[in-house]
């Protein structure tokens, strides 16, 4: 029992980033219809970032938090410009394929920069754990939890509360009938991936301290992000954020309880179930694309 | 790796006409397989700075026969096949009599056919499965002890230590498994019993799961096999989980001021198998190579941490450029011979190979020391036991 | 006609280049790439001619490639706690044969569950089914070894043993095996999408409502495609197994899929030569590089940046390019002006 206990606090944490990587992919995916294959590289790139501003320039680990979450999003907006904005109205493939041709790229980039030696970031938090009876947390971690949050709500904010958000939706929903109705589909676009980029950044960010970074940590992210979609249906910001935990949870106690080894198996494995049983994800609010 | 695309053109054009003088160079290549990038990168990198010192240090003394070394370093990415790829591209295309590699024991037993094939001799600098010397390949030689040897040298400390109940996690690799094989043999020959056995992937980053099992287990001691990385992040999720046990890693591929420097208090009372001690280098066999090349390393401003893998590398380059000059001639077959024949003044201490494995195809296995140390408040102690 | 010869020359120069070529590592890098080629073939079937962008090709390849080490080796494993099942090592051929024959039935399951699917879902589920193999191969350690790798993989011998036998050792009989293999995919892939059932593959790369609306069965006419294009992918493994002699679970990463989708692309998908030229491409392109001593990162970024210029400006491919361009420098005696709506054609 207290074993459990304690799988289950470790993987509330890590689905908290697990959904932010899940809605900054189901985001971007809802609203411009891109499969968006430099998701992970916007996570290794925070994490990097975090890199850089706590361990070489020795910047305040907050402050670094900030800037790592800002440079992702400016990051992504530039990608977005550079080169999803003269592909508006491709099919779904050639997207990819260039989403695809920019993550080799920014891969290979991130190993020329900063070699393929995994870096640590020291993080200012307390070594020893919260206890709560028979669990113990890491503050680090708990920190990363209660970011994610705020997060996550300020996400959910942002698109239900305010005019970009609602012309989001709108696009969402049509974007010829909201093209009609004066929306700047180019900048919801530019938004629209930017923000995606920063919670994908984000993300990195705050697991950059808890593991190490090192060029390729990217691709998991990648993968786990896909899955988590899928889970909740794509474009579906609640099924992102209930996905990312379901998929923790599956990592972490088939991690403690089936096999180690296979912790990065679950994801898919619940993917081919949902596939067979669910098609259209466990939340899916539209028809799949087809 | 240095190839003239001219010259390269050239040699494809009229490699009929020119009589390949394969060894006839004004420099010896010196083929080097690490990995330098991938779940291994730290300490593949470091081998080769190490390897590099060596190089330096060899050429500005004149050489060997009267020629300059030149190393050839290919990444073998921490990939069993990319590892082959790599022997496979030293050997055809740079012609280098002599390679030193591969780092992991995986790795090293995914090239062993390779060089077999070809009949050129493999230095084995670091890997520890008891496997690649008894495999019945005559082109091995190894300067890091097995992990055999290390576990009788842990033996007399197991009492020192009162270890009553001890774990594993390892890494699910030839280094890992081997490890744990060795030393829980060691173990249960005191008494002492095992507990749980985990095992980890290489690429892993969280072993919450693990430890988790581990601490319910109830262990007094826990052995851990894996590169410094990974035992980065397990004194760091140890901690996070409060797992009292002691933490022994074994291996010598765990860098103790790298791990002081990125895993801060989680690391204290944490010991460490080491097969060279920078901290008390008058301990060594041979202090003055000691001293020469931890001067190099600091002047070139390598990671202090690092010392500790690093002169693997060096001391590799130095055996293969002794037997050069005990052979006479940088060819593969002499190379070979040569090398039962030296006696290096190493780091590792004297350097020589003794034969091991099946009869007649005997792979040479050098015994070099082993040490315990200890972490305490962030500093590196030689443990009084 | 004209083609015909071509091709026989093309065939004829590629069965000489061990006679002159005797730098070996050269052969190797041909070889190497020519397993490459037969694999982007592979995928060129679905890519190409049916349109379903299949981001897990390399499953099919590891499949093939463990498949074919597997048999040729032997193994024992646990399957209940009394049960355990054992093979005793078969000869290479006979396992190269069963690795076709399992990866085509890996095909057919892939393609029964994910062409329930289309566009994104499609590939995330293709993308995640390569995955789950990798997973598998690296934690089912006692069949497969794990990360330490399949190692001594055995060589091809053909013949009757102690009579006349080809052993496979070498560069030289590796060239003329892959070569083989190539030109043997080449006429199936060939003859497949020629024939009715190819015909049916591009009505519906074309228009899947218009295709399944004249009574083309879209679901069957996809798992074909896929069961044909998994079993040659597999063979391609499975030469790759017995060249380098050892698979390790990396085998299906997704940059190799991705290395096969750019080979694809860059040569022209949906056309015959289009894998070959984009093989040979992207195979010799590395060495080129290594000769003006270019790290590998840098190799990659081009390949990246490469894809991208690829798909903005030539969409179709190499091949469609050259043969949009061949005829009309012909018809204008060959003045050798620019060509500005070559693209923008392929494009459209």
């Amino acid at each position: 029992m207290d074993q459990l206990l304690q799988h289950a606090a470790n993987a509330m944490i890590i689905g908290g980033t697990y959904a932010l990587l899940g809605i900054g992919l189901t985001l971007i995916f809802g609203i411009m219809k891109v499969v968006n294959f430099t998701h992970g590289e916007l996570y290794s790139f925070g994490a990097y970032m975090m890199y850089a501003w706590v361990m070489l320039i020795g910047a305040d680990f907050m402050v670094s938090l900030v800037l790592a979450v800002v440079l992702g999003i400016a990051l992504g907006a530039l990608v977005e410009f550079v080169l999803l904005r003269r592909l508006r109205g491709a099919d779904i493939d050639t997207t990819m394929l260039v989403m695809i041709g920019a993550w080799i790229a920014m891969q290979n980039t991130e190993q020329l920069a900063w070699s393929g030696v995994a870096k640590s970031i020291v993080s200012p938090f307390p070594a020893d754990p919260l206890v709560l009876g028979p669990v113990s947390i890491s503050w680090t971690r708990l920190f990363v939890f209660v970011v994610a949050l705020v997060l996550i709500a300020a996400t959910y904010a942002l698109i239900q509360r305010t005019k970009l958000g609602k012309a989001m939706r709108a696009t969402f929903q049509d974007r010829q009938a909201a093209a009609l109705m004066g929306v700047q589909i180019n900048s919801i676009h530019t938004a629209t991936f930017a923000l995606g980029s920063g919670l994908a950044a984000a993300a990195g960010a705050l697991l950059g301290p808890v593991f190490v970074v090192y060029p390729t940590i990217g691709d998991s992210a990648s993968l786990k992000a896909f899955a988590i979609v899928i889970l909740g249906g794509l474009g579906s910001i609640p099924g992102a954020t209930i996905g990312g935990f379901i998929l923790a949870f599956a990592e972490e106690l088939g991690a403690g309880y089936v096999s180690s080894g296979y912790r990065d198996a679950m994801g898919f494995l619940l993917i081919i179930l949902i596939l067979i049983f669910k098609p259209t994800g466990l939340f899916a609010q539209k028809e799949r694309i087809g | 790796m240095h190839i003239d695309p001219r010259k390269a053109a050239l040699s494809v054009l009229a490699a009929g006409l020119m009589a390949a003088p394969a060894f006839a160079q004004d420099t010896i290549k010196i083929g080097v397989t690490q990995p330098l990038t991938g779940a291994f990168a730290a300490s593949g990198n470091y081998v080769a700075q190490g390897a590099k010192i060596a190089e330096d240090e060899i050429n500005a003394k004149g050489g060997v026969l009267g020629k300059k070394i030149q190393l050839v370093i290919e990444d073998n990415k921490s990939n069993p096949t990319e590892a082959v790829a790599t022997v496979e591209k030293l050997i055809v295309r740079d012609k280098v009599p002599a390679i030193m590699g591969a780092w992991s024991s995986t790795l090293t037993l995914a090239v062993m056919p390779k060089v077999m094939e070809y009949k050129v001799p493999l230095v084995v600098e670091t890997s520890s499965s008891g496997k690649i010397t008894t495999a019945g390949n005559p082109y091995v030689f190894r300067i890091a002890p097995t992990s055999d040897m290390e576990a009788v040298a842990f033996t007399p400390l197991i009492d020192k230590l009162n270890i009553k109940k001890a774990a594993f996690l390892n890494t699910n690799n030839d280094f890992g498994i081997g490890s744990a094989k060795a030393y829980s043999e060691a173990l249960k020959k005191k008494g002492v019993e095992i507990g749980v056995m985990e095992t980890m992937d290489p690429k892993a980053t969280d072993f919450s799961a693990q430890l988790t099992s581990i601490k319910a287990s109830g262990a007094d001691t826990l052995f851990v096999t894996t590169a410094v990385e990974q035992i980065t992040l397990v004194l760091k999720q140890a901690k996070e989980l409060q797992l009292d046990a002691r933490i022994i890693t074994t291996g010598g591929s765990n860098s103790p001021d790298q791990l002081i420097a990125q895993a801060g208090s989680a690391a204290d009372g944490s010991y460490h198998v080491v097969f060279f001690p920078p901290w008390f280098p008058d301990v060594v066999k041979n202090p003055e190579a000691a001293k020469s090349y931890m001067t190099e390393w600091k002047k070139r401003g390598h990671e202090p941490g690092g010392m500790t893998e690093g002169f693997r590398g060096y001391d590799g380059i130095y055996t293969i450029a002794e037997a050069i000059k005990v052979a006479g001639k940088a060819e593969p077959a002499a190379i070979k011979d040569a090398l039962w024949k030296v006696t290096v003044h190493g780091v590792y201490g004297d350097i020589k190979f003794t034969q091991q494995g099946p009869k007649g195809k005997e792979s040479g296995q050098n015994v070099p020391s082993v040490y315990l140390v200890k972490i305490e408040d962030g500093k590196v102690v030689n443990p009084e036991l | 006609m004209t083609n015909r010869i071509l091709s026989l020359a093309w065939v004829a120069f590629l069965i000489s280049i061990p006679f002159w070529m005797e730098d070996l590592y050269y052969l190797h890098v041909l070889i190497v790439t020519g397993i490459f080629i037969i694999a982007a073939m592979s995928l060129n079937l679905l890519l190409g001619y049916t349109g379903q962008l299949s981001l897990g090709h390399v499953a099919f390849f590891g499949i093939g490639a463990y498949v074919s080490s597997l048999v040729s080796l032997g193994f024992e494993i646990h399957v209940l706690p009394n049960t355990t099942v054992s093979l005793d090592p078969k000869p290479v051929w006979f396992a190269m044969l069963v690795a076709v024959i399992f990866s085509g039935l890996c095909g057919w399951f892939i393609g029964r569950v994910s062409f329930k699917v289309r566009g994104a879902y499609f590939v995330i589920v293709t993308v995640s089914f390569a995955e789950v193999v990798r997973l598998v191969s690296l934690n089912w350690m006692e069949l497969t070894q794990g990360p330490m790798a399949l190692n001594n993989i055995p060589y091809l011998t053909l013949g009757i043993p102690e009579v006349f036998e080809v052993e496979f050792i070498g560069k030289v009989p590796c060239y003329y095996l892959v070569l083989a293999v190539a030109v043997f995919t080449y006429v199936v892939i060939r003859r497949l999408v020629q024939s009715r059932a190819g015909r049916a593959m591009i009505a519906l790369r074309e228009n899947e409502p218009l295709a399944s609306s004249v009574g083309v069965d879209v679901t069957r006419v996809l798992v074909l495609a896929t069961i044909v294009s998994a079993g040659l992918a597999g063979l391609a493994g499975a030469l790759y197994a017995h060249y380098v002699r050892i698979v390790d679970p990396d085998v299906f990463l997704f940059i190799y899929t991705v290395t096969m989708v750019i080979m694809v692309i860059t040569g022209g998908k949906g056309t015959l030569a289009g894998p070959i030229v984009g093989g040979l491409v992207f195979g010799i392109f590395p060495e080129v590089l290594r000769g003006f001593q270019v790290q590998p990162e840098i190799q990659w970024i081009t390949y990246g940046v490469l894809m991208i210029l690829i798909v903005y400006f030539l969409p179709a491919g190499i091949v469609p390019a050259i043969r949009s361009l061949l005829p009309r420098r012909l018809v204008e005696g060959g003045d050798g002006s620019v060509e500005p709506n070559a693209t923008a054609e392929a494009r459209s």
